[in-house]
This record gives structure tokens, sequence and C-alpha cells, in this order.
């Protein structure tokens, strides 16, 4: 072997070694029949995998970040979904602000978007911890929505429409006829990716928390500063496989990379 | 022309502000088939698309069969339309493409079945019913896409570049293929080509468009004997094209005699026009320097630069043959020309 | 394109208005805090106030280094992943994609904690050290800004592998045996054309990996522990623990320009390219 024909291999080693390495480590560390949370793992147990599901904290969390998840996602794909049909189908003008104002939470930090959704709409309005949450989820995932449909729109030709509603349909019956169909795959995809999204935002719920409110990272973080045990290297590894499995069966069956 | 079957009266149609067709008069009758011939951006798509309903008319009215239709919306209009893409439903089988429109229209079952199946005999599809669009070739997509319009019996079928995303074999079998549905049942075609020899083979009437207005209707005959502008003839193949100044050719080195006595119609002519098949050469009052040449089977071209200007020839290959350079005779016959009613 | 503005705006509005509402105007209030003095009148005091201390300097400084040092690091093991990956066939290329992409599905907070056991002080990293006699008391790795570095790196390293990954892949084909025809080395071929041709991917990459460096709060947070800090965690200690959201807005305005400057500096680089392409 030459010195190039050991570079990709090298290189690719490293590479993945350095980017995956860490998540392996956690899910060994998982296994641990330890007390604290090392490796190598101190033995062999399924103990605190068990545990996972037995802290209360973890549960209400669980159940908050799922909320969030599915209820923003579900909400930004109902705000989003109209808003790319008309950036991409319609002469619009001043669709350049649209876009910017719809993608602008991605670009600013999520601390700064928890912080003044507190001091601004709930101090003021008294909006609930659980309501501004919602809030700032959906407009967190907002801009991935108008973005994944947008491209799965721009795929599709928009003739098929004109040609349903010569064939005697409505401007409406068309879209959700011809174009919701072909455009189901892209927002399956978004909805997938603004779900991961959400699910694994800490900045922006870090302010929006209350006695018995917080999202599933927040609170594992809070846990890990008390209990330094391998329950939550468990639970890392039961949701990174959850994630994972999600998008490998959205890859498989949707070719979910085609959109994001 | 009262009988009109669908008529466009002082059509203005625009996009935001550009004006695209101004003031557009055209008439046609029932059962005709007619071809919006002319260059990308001339404004025939856009008509057809005011036709369809598809683009809203800015002033003018648009009459089909006796009722004033400007405003309807395009699912009300009973026109059908052929798209370039052929625009399929992706997600619907060849079948279900078809039955898309009759279903609709709230015809079930049997009915359904019985005119969804006959549409598809009627293009020879009838054992690809199951298949999906993006598994058929385009020749059959098309066909798919031309059964799912006539099915619902339009009262204006409107096909758009029928021919241009065929290759030849294909395109000739879908000349052959509209020509027989349009005799069989009657119904009014328009379709809009940037293809000369398109609308001549296919259509009853050519209308020919540019910069958004007609610049000349008539029958393929007229249009290609007889065009009535420099724009129509240089569309239709005559390469050879003088303005008329007081009964002269108008050249880049001034006034230049034609060839014999102008015939009686072209005294009042704008310009004069020869295809390349219509000028001789070895003979004639005229001299020119061979530029280029260039074999194509039966025939030879030949580009000359002479005092008129650039000439194109074309004479049959069994013909002697000019080397480049050589100066030769050549003769535009005053006799054979096409005049032009216009000249700008 | 459909031409009907009212069909268009009701169906734009909505989105429109629910960012504005919930994500614009209150940013933007949040950020004209800082600019106000007592009074309500405009003010700079803030800003003055914020600079002239030398920890929060050093805070702005370590924040534009830790960036920096992200994206340049992130950029020179790009490449090198972005080729092997590139040369594979294509059943290959998918699956090593895929594993590249595989971190961005997993849980910042779960890749951090990662971190702990791997660096801490009876980590992996000690015990191979004192193993092999590189040390013989654990180093101190954790909280500091190798610590911090060393996870952002790995946080943001796949975005800018898959950058440089589509740029690469759009590259033209001949571009490389042409100029190792002309006679260039493999350095002169990197340089003259491999880089000016997949500039624009290092650009997206490089964006993303520096405001995603600027901009995250779990691994300093974690790995810098509360006396390495980066502007995040200094903001976030502003509110949390000093209550002071005067300085808070001050903070969150420096990061947005930041991250906006590091957008618009790495967009003109990109066009300038373009420009010069097109002007061919």
């Amino acid at each position: 072997m030459n010195a190039r024909s050991l570079f990709i291999p090298a290189t690719l080693f490293l590479v993945l070694a350095f980017l995956i390495g860490p998540f392996l480590i956690i899910v060994a560390a998982s296994f641990s029949a330890g007390e604290t949370l090392a490796f190598p793992p101190q033995g062999f147990s399924l103990r605190w995998i068990a545990k996972v599901f037995t802290v209360d904290s973890f549960r209400a969390s669980f159940a908050m970040s799922m909320f969030l998840a599915v209820g923003g996602t579900a909400a930004a794909l109902v705000l989003g979904i109209p808003a790319s049909y008309a950036l991409s189908r319609y002469r619009l003008p001043g669709a350049e602000i649209v876009r910017t104002i719809v993608s602008l939470p991605i670009i600013v930090p999520g601390i700064i978007v928890g912080l003044a959704l507190l001091r601004y709409v709930v101090v003021p309005f008294g909006v609930g911890i659980t309501p501004a949450l919602f809030l700032a989820h959906t407009a967190l995932i907002l801009p991935y929505a108008v973005r994944v449909v947008s491209a799965s729109l721009d795929n599709l030709r928009s003739d098929i429409e004109e040609a349903a509603v010569l064939l005697g349909s409505s401007r409406m019956g068309a879209f959700f006829r011809v174009v919701m169909p072909n455009i189901k795959g892209g927002i399956l995809s978004a909805f997938i990716l603004g779900f991961v999204t959400s699910f694994n935002q800490v900045p922006v719920s870090l302010f929006l928390s209350g006695p018995g409110v917080r999202t599933l990272p927040v609170d594992m973080i809070a846990y890990m500063e008390i209990v330094f045990d391998p329950s939550v290297a468990a639970l890392s590894s039961l949701l990174a496989f959850l994630s994972i499995g999600i998008v490998f069966a959205a890859e498989r069956f949707l070719g979910f990379s085609r959109y994001v | 022309m009262s009988d009109a079957y669908l008529s466009l009266e002082k059509l203005t149609l625009a996009y935001g502000d550009t004006v695209a067709v101004g003031n557009l008069d055209l008439d046609i009758g029932k059962g005709e088939l007619i071809a919006l011939l002319g260059p990308s951006g001339c404004g025939k798509t856009t008509t057809m698309r005011a036709i369809a309903g598809l683009l809203p008319v800015k002033s003018g009215h648009i009459r089909l069969d006796g009722t004033d239709m400007t405003r309807t919306p395009p699912n009300k209009r009973a026109v059908g339309l052929v798209f370039q893409s052929y625009a399929l439903f992706p997600h619907l089988s060849v079948y279900e493409n078809v039955a898309f429109g009759l279903k609709l229209k709230g015809m079930r079952g049997s009915e359904l079945d019985q005119k969804v199946r006959g549409g598809l005999t009627s293009v020879g599809l009838s054992s690809f019913a199951d298949r999906k669009p993006a598994e058929l070739s385009g020749g059959q997509q098309q066909r798919v896409a031309l059964a799912r319009s006539m099915v619902m019996e339009p009262k204006v079928l409107l096909l758009d570049e029928p021919l241009s995303n065929l290759d030849a074999r294909l395109r000739l079998e879908m000349r052959t293929e509209l020509q027989r549905v349009q005799k069989e049942t009657g119904v009014t075609m328009i379709f809009v080509t940037h293809d000369q020899t398109e609308a001549l083979s296919l259509a009853d009437r050519i209308v020919v468009m540019k910069n958004g207005a007609i610049e000349q209707i008539g029958t393929p005959e007229d249009i290609y004997n007889r065009p009535a502008s420099a724009f129509v003839a240089d569309f239709v193949g005559f390469e050879n094209i003088f303005a008329l100044d007081q009964g002269k050719l108008k050249t880049e080195h001034g006034l230049a005699d034609p060839s014999g006595a102008l015939p009686g119609e072209a005294l009042s002519a704008a310009g004069l026009a020869w295809r390349p098949r219509m000028v001789t050469l070895g003979s004639g009052p005229f001299r020119g320097t061979v530029r280029g040449t260039s074999f194509a089977g039966d025939r030879r071209e030949y580009l000359l630069a002479s005092d008129l200007g650039p000439i194109k020839a074309e004479v049959d290959a069994s013909e002697p043959v000019h080397a480049p350079d050589a100066e030769i005779a050549f003769d535009l016959p005053a006799a054979k020309a096409a005049p032009l009613k216009r000249f700008a | 394109m459909f031409q009907n503005r009212a069909e268009a705006l009701a169906l734009v509005l909505p989105a429109a208005l629910f960012a504005a509402a919930v994500f614009l105007v209150p940013v933007v209030i949040l950020l004209s805090d800082g600019f106000r003095d007592p009074t309500g009148g405009f003010s700079l005091a803030a800003y003055i106030e914020f600079f002239s201390s030398p920890l929060n300097q050093a805070v702005f400084l370590r924040t534009l280094k830790l960036g920096a040092m992200v994206t340049v690091v992130s950029a020179v093991i790009g490449y090198a992943a972005a080729f092997a990956i590139v040369g594979l066939t294509p059943t290959m290329k998918g699956r090593m994609t895929g594993l590249v992409v595989l971190p961005l599905m997993i849980s910042p907070v779960a890749r951090t904690y990662a971190w702990i056991v791997i660096l801490g002080r009876t980590g992996i990293v000690n015990q191979a050290f004192q193993a092999l006699g590189i040390s013989d008391a654990p180093l101190r790795i954790l909280f500091s800004e190798t610590a911090i570095f060393i996870g952002l790196l790995q946080l943001f390293l796949p975005l800018m592998v898959i950058s440089l990954i589509s740029a690469l892949e759009n590259m033209p084909k001949d571009a490389v045996p042409a100029a190792r025809v002309l006679g260039a080395n493999w350095f002169q071929v990197f340089w003259k054309v491999i880089l000016p041709l997949t500039r624009e991917g290092l650009v997206i990459g490089g964006t993303l990996v520096f405001t995603g460096s600027l901009t995250a709060y779990i691994t300093p947070a974690i790995l810098g522990g509360s006396k390495v800090l980066m502007l995040e965690t200094l903001m976030y200690q502003q509110v949390s623990v000093a209550n002071n959201f005067v300085a808070a807005s001050v903070i969150a305005f420096i990061l947005i320009v930041m991250s906006f400057a590091a957008n618009i500096l790495l967009k003109r680089v990109a066009t300038a390219r373009n420009k010069v392409r097109s002007a061919k």
C-alpha cells in the first residue's frame, strides 16, 4: 500500500472516530453496572436503562418535549405550507421580505429568542410557560418547514395545478387533489426535521421553564448537575436510537435527504 | 365573421404592467384546426392561456359558442389544454388521470369506466391503464394527456407545442393522431407552435403572430406562398428579402433594378422575397462570389456575396458545381418573387 | 406563476405575522433595551460599560477566537474528509455521508456529556496519558477552552463536511486532471483549482460552523463550566444570576451583529467569485 491509498481509509477512520466515538462511549456507558458515568463501563447491567423510565421528571419533561415537537411542528407546517405555496407559485411583491422574516429564527441565537419571549410576551401578556414554549418552538421550526416544503414544491411542475383546474377542479381543490399528494414526502421530511430540531433544542427553552415545566434536554442538564449517574447516558442513547431510527426509515422510504 | 364559434375581440393581455398581447381580434369557426405560429415572446402562448382562462384578460372579450366567457373561471369553460410538458398527475395511474375530470363532473360507476376505457382505447393505450405516468414514454404520456382532455368533450381543445418534444417518427404519428381525433370528434383545435413545418402540415388556418399582434392569417398555402410581410416571409423560409422603393430593390449599395418586369400585384408591394430555391445560378443580370457551399443530398446550397448583399441559393445537386470564390452570374426572377404587402 | 395578489397575501400573511409577533417584535424590543438610558433616550452607555470590563473583553475575544479556530480547523479536516468520501464508490459514499450526518440527529446534550466522560479527570484520555507515561497526574482538560473547542468542533464538523462534499461533487469533472496535465503539483492543484472552485461550499460550511459556534449554548455551558465563559453563557449568567437585562441585551446585540456580519461577509466572498466567473 502506498501513502495515497492509505490516506482515504485513515482519514475516514479518524474523522468518524471523532464524530461518532463519543456517541458510542455514551451507549457503552449506559450499560454500566457502576454508580457513576464512566468509560470503560464497570460491568454490564440494564439497571440504568430501566431507571430512565422510573424518574418522574423525565416522564413529565419527555411528554412536554413530545408535545412541543409534535405540536410545534404541526403548527409550523399549518403556517408554513400555505406560505411556501405562495412563495413558490405566486408573483408576490415583497416575497424576499417575507422569506427573510420567516427564516430569521434560524439566524438569531435561540437564547435571545427565549429571553425576548419571556420578557415581552410571557410577562406583559401573562402567557403561560407552556403556551410560550409552544410559540417559541413553532417559530423556531417555521424556517425549516418553509425551506423543506418550498424545495419539494419547486421540484413539482406547477402546470399540473392548471391541468386540474381546466379539468374542472377549483384552485383549492387542485391543491388538495394534485399538489398535496405529490409533496407528501417533503411534508413528512419537514415534519421529521422539525421534530428532531425541536426535540434537541435547548437555548430557546432555557429561560422558558417554570416549576414542573421543562423540556427534556433542559431537564437532563438539570439532572446531571445533581446526580452524575449513567441514567442520562441511557436516556440519551434511547433518544438517539429513536431519532436515528426515524430518520433512517424516512430516508429509506421517502428519500428524506432530497429535501433537506 | 358573425358566425364565429370562438371569437377574440380587442383582446389585451398583460403580465403586471407589461402588455404581452394588444388589441387582438380573431374569429375561429367551429371544427377548425388553427395554428398560432410565431417566435417565442410573440404572445401566442399568452393568447392560448387567456382562452383557457389561466390568464386574466386586461381588456376585450372572449366569446365561445355564443356566450361571453371573458370572466368565466377556467374550471367552468369547457376548454381543454394539452400542456407542452403534458402535466400528467404523477401520483395517479393513467386510468385515474383520464378519470380525473369526469369524476369531478360527478360521473361514477360503469358510465365512468366506459368513458375512461373508451378514451384510452381511442389513443391506443388501453393496456397501459394501470401504469404511472413516469413509466410511459414521452409520446405515450402525450396521448394520455390528449385522452384526458378529450373525454371531457371540450368545446375547444388547446395544444401547447404538441409536436416539439417528440422525435421525428413520433411526430408524424402524433400529427396523424391529432388530425384523426379532430376529424372524428369535430372539436375545434387551436395549437401553439414556433415551428412552421408543424403549422403548415397540421393546420387548416395559420395565425402568424409577432410582438403580441397578428401579422397574417391564412391557409398554409397562403402563408407559405404569399407571405404578407417581411417577417412572415423570413419565418417561412424566404431567405432573400428586399424592400421595394419605386419599383426598385433596396440594397446595402443603393437601389437596384429587378430582373424582369414586376407582376401586376407586385407594383404596389412594399417588398419582394425569394426562397433559395427560386434563385437561378449560372445566368442572369446579377453577379456574385461564392462564399460558402454545402451539400444537402439532392440539393446544394450556396451563399453568395453580391452587390445586392448576401444571397442564399439552393439548386439541384445534379447542376454543375461552383467552386468557392468563383464569380458567377445569378438571377432573382421578378416573376417568381413573392410580393410583400408590408415590409416592416 | 399565478397573478392573484390577494390570494398570495392570504396564504403568506399568517406565517409572516406569526414570525413577526412571536419573534421579530420581541427581539427588536429586547435589542433596543441596550440603547436606552434610564430616562428612555438613546445612549451607548451600556455598550461602553460592557466593553470596559476586562472580563467581558476576554469573553468577547474568546468567543471570536474559538469561533474562528473551530471554523478554520473544521475546514482543514473537512477538506480531507470530503476528498476521502467523494473518491468512494456511490454506495460507500452514501453510507459514509450518512455516518457523518448521523451525529446531527443526536441530542447535543448527549454529545456534549460524552466529552465529560472522555476528557474528565478519570476519563479515557487521562487514563491513556498516565498509562503511556505522558503525565503522572491527571491533566485538567475539562472546563477549559480546549474542551469547548473540541466539543464545538465535534458538534459542527458534519456541517462543514457535507457542504464541502456537495461543493466537490459540483466541481467540473475535468478541472483537476486538466491542471495536472498542465503541470501543476498537488499543492498547486488544491490552491489554484480546487479551492477557488469549491469556495462557495466552503463559505456555506464556514457560515454554518462559525455562527453555530458563536451561538452554541450547551457546549460552553457544560465543557467550559462557570469560569470559562463564552458570550452565550455570559448572557445566561447576566440574566439568571445578575438579573442584568441591559447587559443581556448588549450581548444579544453583539451576538446578532456577529452572526449577520459573518453571514454577509462570507456571502460577499461567494458573490465576488460569481462576478469573476460571469465576467469571464
